[in-house]
């Protein structure tokens, strides 16, 4: 490890721990009331929306199916998740149950997106991204 | 104009070189595959094909090197069946080669291999982060950027380590001379 490196790695170290320890805090905050709050997933295949989802305690599995191929999302707990697909590199199925707003679940290869928005006039549009 | 027997020696060499690493890489990439990793960052991955083409930058010059991102990304393309996002992988790779041959170059005596190594995978992830913001027009992808940050500097810290011992010992066979730095 030469002085240039010791920079680099403490450098990008600061930038990461400065976007995540914010949001750590900040989630523990939101987490005691959240279940109170409804929060909805859009799923939109290719740009256009193809379903907007509940998030509730109940379990509910959604399926998509295009001509890319078959994504299976399940609903439970106030999250979701992808639960199966069929694309090439499984990387949409390392997303995990995600539950809280402004969180992702992607998978490139068959163009589909979801994104959890708070639910509608709760004033919660999507978190600012920097 | 003909090329003078030591130098059509050379261009063999190199070609030869060339295919090697590619289909090391696309061995390590199918290998890396097949190794069960149960986290939940979303796009990391250990990258050990990344392994061949520093070792390639290190004893070829940029341009080949290029040809060996290209050929092997195509390449996996071709086994894993993910030409959909053929272009994603490509905008990926060739940031990460981009920003490794800059470095290999210019910042040789600020950083070692590792500190090169953990350049290239980020700006992987970042080319790749950018590439599905793209497609799906919104930046919330980049909410996981931070995380593929820290899983970034470790994997890369572990193929620069790699290459640390490759380089060396492929330099002791005959055919990797004539391309030996001092």
């Amino acid at each position: 490890m030469k002085r240039g490196d010791l920079l680099l790695v403490s450098g990008i170290l600061a930038a990461a721990l400065l976007v995540m320890v914010p949001r750590w805090v900040q989630g523990g905050q939101i987490s005691e009331k959240n279940h109170n709050i409804s929060k909805t997933a859009v799923i939109k295949v290719e740009g256009e929306v193809y379903r907007t989802v509940k998030l509730t305690k109940e379990e509910q599995t959604i399926e998509i199916r295009t001509d890319r191929g078959y994504n299976l999302l399940k609903v439970h707990d106030y999250g979701i998740e992808m639960a199966d697909a069929d694309c090439p590199d499984k990387v949409c199925l390392t997303f995990g149950f995600r539950s809280r707003q402004g969180d992702t679940i992607v998978c490139l290869p068959h163009r589909v997106i979801v994104e959890i928005e708070g639910a509608s006039g709760e004033g919660g549009g999507a978190d600012a991204v920097i | 104009m003909p090329l003078s027997d030591e130098e059509t020696s050379l261009v063999l060499k190199k070609t030869v070189m060339i295919a090697i690493f590619a289909a090391v890489a696309v061995v390590l990439s199918i290998a890396e595959s097949m190794i069960p990793v149960n986290i939940q960052i979303p796009g990391a991955k250990l990258g050990l094909a990344n392994i061949m083409i520093l070792t390639c930058l290190y004893f070829l010059r940029a341009r080949d090197a290029l040809t060996l991102v290209v050929l092997k990304t195509i390449l996996t393309a071709f086994i894993f069946g993910t030409f959909s996002s053929l272009l994603f992988s490509l905008f990926g790779s060739l940031l990460s080669f981009a920003v490794m041959a800059v470095l290999m170059k210019l910042g040789r005596r600020q950083f070692s291999l590792i500190g090169i190594s953990i350049a290239g995978g980020i700006a992987h992830n970042i080319g790749q982060l950018a590439a599905a913001s793209i497609v799906f027009s919104t930046l919330n992808i980049f909410y996981y950027l931070p995380a593929l940050l820290i899983s970034g500097i470790a994997t890369g810290i572990l193929v620069g380590i790699a290459v640390k011992y490759l380089a060396p010992a492929l330099s002791r066979l005959t055919l990797f001379n004539v391309f030996q730095k001092s």
